[in-house]
């Protein structure tokens, strides 16, 4: 048999993520008696979300006692460059100090303050020291805290199942069809509904990516080959501190507990570019002050690119040790160097993807039945540049909010019967990469050359001419995918034929993501563009949505929602 | 600046990767393929692993996700050692190599083997569950998201290092018990154990002390320090395995029959061969003073089940062995009194 078919579920949960575990506890929370069902490409406690290192931010006036939810309001939308919907931020916010809590509640081991209570620390373009933490592991404490919660709660997991298709009939979903990795098996999940949830897609800049492997957009492109629009993915947020050799994050907790950026001539040179908050600015802000230290000739030279310093060296050894061991780690394992001694060599890597499947604030796509949340859904509450905290929030306040949409609204619909015809087709296309003949393109150089385009044509620094460049290749690419093949042909844990999959993801997104980039004429929070300087809000205070019309992308828009606080120049 | 030649020449190495292939639908038994490749130095082996299956041999099948030594996902045997093959240097393993030039990468041991490298996680997953590894809040459910509990930083600090744990199962993987019966408990299982009991919004403590104080439990383990040698995260995991022991005494005294048996299965260890085979290692660890004062009352008391010990620890301080004789007498009697009263 080369199919499997399970009995339907009430929810169809994809993505074992913090988005996703919130999303099934709520869930069970709102409704126990709900049949659901976690699906995961790797054990859920493996999810990227275990990678996000400085916190989470809400208004809980720990530290800072005159902190409000408005002030966080304020800043989310100043960080956000007035692209994010104002409504959205008013949800997040407010319901930013209640989920801490609750987690709290829950187990996760915060760290503490001398008073016993969660412990708060500064984080850049925050106004107070807001973001909550617990050492330099807190994505991956809140992780295994919901992943054990929902062992507790029973949650179904299909772990180690990679999501393919949608089944789709009109206007409505049936469920999903997915692939069990042990068994190479294609599996249906006829489904009521399904909440999507697989995290972001930066990983398509590869190499100049502080993602996991994974990272590679999947619930996006299943959405979006759907006919489900995607918002605003022209925004990838750059983090301005990777590490120089593989990209991978030194995070912002570094800076926020005191650390330097060095140039070449020994300068803090963030004193040119954000006087008030220097190492602290906002995000898009700092990676662009590296690039241009790096593009002006300020920055180090090696054999693995130009750097600049990121210093920790005054911070002295008790405070590193304590406060960021993970940061010292990483920095000897990949870079051979310990920070109490040395400079770590840093360069500005793709990070964080605004952008994703265009939701309501219920999470609602505009498919009945189907929903999307975390990173991989685009609310919007980061806008044109997400704060750093304000990440792991939304994937935690909107998770649970899909969780809760869901439970209530699958009553309303009908389980879908997904047809044999349907999984053989899904099969054959996925064994189709197997055949000798035609099939000769290697995925890693493409996968590679992806990367290297997008880096150089869709960066930190954009203009016309590159863009067009940008496009052209990610076509070709896309063309050379056709021949593309897969070498290994078991059926048990066949990871070459996954990797395949993924970097079809990758370039159906990708294209999302420069042809929206090269039509908005204007520069906003990460999105610059050197021939268009400056915001445009006359012609560009809109969202982007992406659809896919005969296997090509084709752009539409969406207005922001405003009501609380008016346009003004983004300044810090 | 001009390097030396010598550097010059040692800018790669000719490696030698024996990988461990099982493919369950063509094989009838596992067997190594050898893939050579030039590897620079600062290389991990994770990143040679990719390079072979994207340029030589797409068919070996390994996990790996972050890439950074925080999902846990990349656990493997490297020249005999459980480890994370993402932050493990290809130069470092390879002057310990037994075979000059040759690195041997299998899968974890002790988890049912998938395909290659990949082996099942799910019996571990199951033993977090029988285990409860979760906090049972003290909080009802309705009240939950209001406020949060007051926790000092002492608190706080007992847990703090087993939260890192990333689930690599590269302890697991070297357990001696897990080895003989794989129905133990399992290391990363008792440290998850142990940080829950320690939380004080948990509330169901003796529920899990009562299931970790039974068979393939608490009791069996060794003491053999494996598991915390191994430890990728470096974690203190005999701390969390004495710690439970500790509580079990504490809060269960010598209730457990079981646990009686194993202590006098213990004394009559040392008495007869002389050996102190499981005392002497936190000597070795901790040293002499801290072992008195913090372990001996309990190791004493304590009760370890009978198996096949672990190779003697070389004690070299005399000086150790004589103290830790004169206490043992002691505690012999004190513990006999003890048993006593209980059975009053
Ligand atoms: C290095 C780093 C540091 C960060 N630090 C911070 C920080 O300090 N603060 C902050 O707020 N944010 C931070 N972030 C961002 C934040 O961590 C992420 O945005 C967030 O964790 C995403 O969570 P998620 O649940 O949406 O997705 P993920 O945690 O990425 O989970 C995605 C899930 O989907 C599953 N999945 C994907 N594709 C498929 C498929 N085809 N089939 C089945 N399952 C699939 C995966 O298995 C996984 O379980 C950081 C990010 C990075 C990369
Ligand atoms: S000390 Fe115990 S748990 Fe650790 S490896 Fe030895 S027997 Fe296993
Ligand atoms: S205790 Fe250490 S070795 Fe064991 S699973 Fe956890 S991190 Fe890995
Ligand atoms: S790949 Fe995540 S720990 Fe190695």
């Amino acid at each position: 048999m080369r199919f499997e078919r399970m009995k339907p579920f009430d929810i169809v949960i994809v993505g074992g993520g913090g988005a996703g575990l919130y999303a099934a506890m709520e869930a069970m929370k709102t409704n126990p008696s709900l049949n659901i069902a976690v699906l995961s490409k790797v054990y859920p406690n493996r999810s990227h979300t275990s990678a996000a290192q400085g916190g989470a931010n809400a208004a809980l006036a720990n530290k800072a006692k005159d902190d409000t939810v408005e002030m966080h309001i304020f800043d989310t939308i100043k960080g956000s460059d007035y692209l994010a919907d104002q409504d959205a931020v008013d949800v997040l916010c407010s319901e930013a100090p209640k989920i801490i809590r609750e987690l709290d509640n829950i187990g996760t081991p915060w760290s503490r303050m001398d008073d016993n209570t969660i412990a708060q620390r500064p984080f850049g373009g925050a106004g107070r020291p807001r973001c909550c933490y617990c050492s330099d592991k807190t994505g991956h404490t809140i992780l295994q805290t919901l992943y054990e919660q929902c062992l507790k709660k029973g949650v179904i997991f299909f772990n180690e199942y990679f999501a393919l298709s949608l089944s789709v009939k009109g206007s409505r979903s049936r469920g999903l069809i997915a692939m069990n990795m042990k068994s190479g098996k294609v599996e249906a999940f006829p489904a009521k509904t399904v909440i999507f949830a697989t995290g972001g897609y930066a990983k398509m800049y590869w190499n100049r990516s502080s993602n996991a492997a994974g990272n590679t957009g999947d619930g996006q492109a299943i959405a979006y080959r759907a006919g489900i629009p995607m918002k605003d993915m022209e925004f990838v947020q750059f983090h301005p501190t990777g590490l120089r050799k593989s990209g991978l994050l030194v995070t912002e907790g570094a800076r926020g507990e005191g650390g330097y950026l060095i140039n070449r001539d020994g300068e803090r040179f963030m004193a040119r570019y954000a006087k008030e908050k220097m190492e602290l600015g906002p995000r898009d802000l700092v990676s662009r002050s590296l690039e241009t230290e790096i593009l002006e000739g300020r920055g180090f030279d090696s054999p693995a690119g130009k750097y600049l310093h990121l210093d920790l060296t005054h911070l002295g050894a008790d405070l590193i040790k304590s406060r960021l061991p993970q940061i010292r780690e990483m920095s000897m394992q990949f870079e051979g160097i310990d920070p109490i001694v040395e400079p770590i060599p840093v360069r500005p890597t793709a990070h964080y993807s605004m952008g994703g499947i265009d939701t309501d604030n219920f999470t609602r796509t505009v498919m009945e039945g189907v929903y999307a949340a975390g990173e991989c859904g685009c609310v919007s509450v980061h806008g044109a540049n997400r704060l750093g905290g304000n990440s792991l929030l939304d994937i935690l306040v909107f998770g649970r909010i899909a969780g809760h949409t869901a439970a209530q609204e699958a009553g309303k619909f009908e389980p879908g019967t997904i047809s044999e015809a349907e999984l053989t087709a899904q099969y054959d296309d996925i064994r189709s990469f197997m055949h000798s003949s035609g099939h000769y393109e290697r995925y890693g150089e493409l996968r590679e050359e992806l990367g290297q385009t997008l880096g150089t044509n869709v960066g930190i620094f954009r203009e016309a001419s590159l863009l067009k460049k940008g496009i052209q290749d990610v076509a070709e690419l896309k063309e050379r995918f056709k021949k593309v093949r897969v070498f290994d042909t078991s059926d048990v844990f066949n990871t070459n034929l996954m990797q395949v999959l993924e970097l079809r993801n990758m370039l159906d997104l990708a294209e999302t993501v420069a042809t929206g980039a090269y039509a908005r004429e204007e520069s906003r929070g990460s999105h610059t563009r050197t021939d268009f300087p400056v915001r445009d809000d006359a012609k560009w205070h809109k969202h982007t949505l992406s659809t896919q019309v005969n296997g090509r992308v084709a752009l539409g828009e969406k207005p922001v929602t405003m009501g609380r606080y008016e346009l003004q120049e983004r300044t810090y | 600046m001009t390097v030396p030649t010598d550097q010059h020449k040692e800018l790669k190495k000719d490696v030698t990767f024996r990988i461990f292939r099982f493919n369950p639908q063509v094989d009838s038994k596992p067997y190594f393929d050898d893939y050579t490749i030039p590897v620079e130095r600062g290389i991990t082996v994770l990143r040679s692993l990719n390079y072979i299956k994207e340029h030589i041999d797409a068919s070996i099948s390994f996990r790996a996700f972050c890439q950074a030594g925080i999902c846990g996902s990349c656990g493997m045997r490297i020249n005999s050692l459980s480890q994370l093959a993402c932050t493990t240097q290809v130069w470092d393993v390879l002057s310990k190599s037994k075979e000059h030039g040759v690195i041997k990468v299998e899968p974890l041991r002790n988890l049912p083997l998938i395909k290659d490298l990949i082996v099942d996680m799910d019996p571990l997953v199951g033993k977090m569950k029988h285990y409860s590894n979760w906090v049972d809040s003290t909080m009802p459910e309705a009240s939950m998201g209001k406020k949060e509990f007051l926790i000092s930083e002492q608190e706080f600090l007992r847990y703090d290092k087993a939260t890192d744990c990333i689930l690599c199962a590269s302890c697991v993987s070297e357990c001696s018990i897990l080895r003989v019966n794989k129905e133990y408990v399992s290391p990363a299982v008792l440290l998850k154990s142990f940080r829950m009991n320690v939380d004080s919004r948990d509330a169901i403590h003796e529920q899990r002390l009562a299931e970790l104080v039974k068979d393939h439990g608490v009791w069996d383990c060794t003491h053999c320090y494996r598991c915390q040698e191994t430890c990728v995260k470096s974690i203190p995991i005999m701390d969390a395995i004495h710690g439970i022991r500790e509580d079990a005494i504490e809060s269960r005294g010598m209730k457990d029959t079981s646990g009686s048996k194993h202590a006098e299965a213990f004394m009559s260890d040392i008495e007869k061969k002389g050996k102190l085979v499981e005392a002497t290692l936190p000597i070795r660890t901790n040293g002499v003073l801290w072992t008195l004062q913090n372990l001996l009352p309990m190791a004493v008391k304590m009760i370890i089940k009978r198996r096949t010990p672990p190779p003697p620890p070389l004690v070299k301080s005399a000086k150790g062995i004589k103290i830790f004789r004169e206490m043992f007498r002691e505690m012999t009697e004190h513990v006999k009194q003890d048993h006593k009263s209980h059975k009053k």
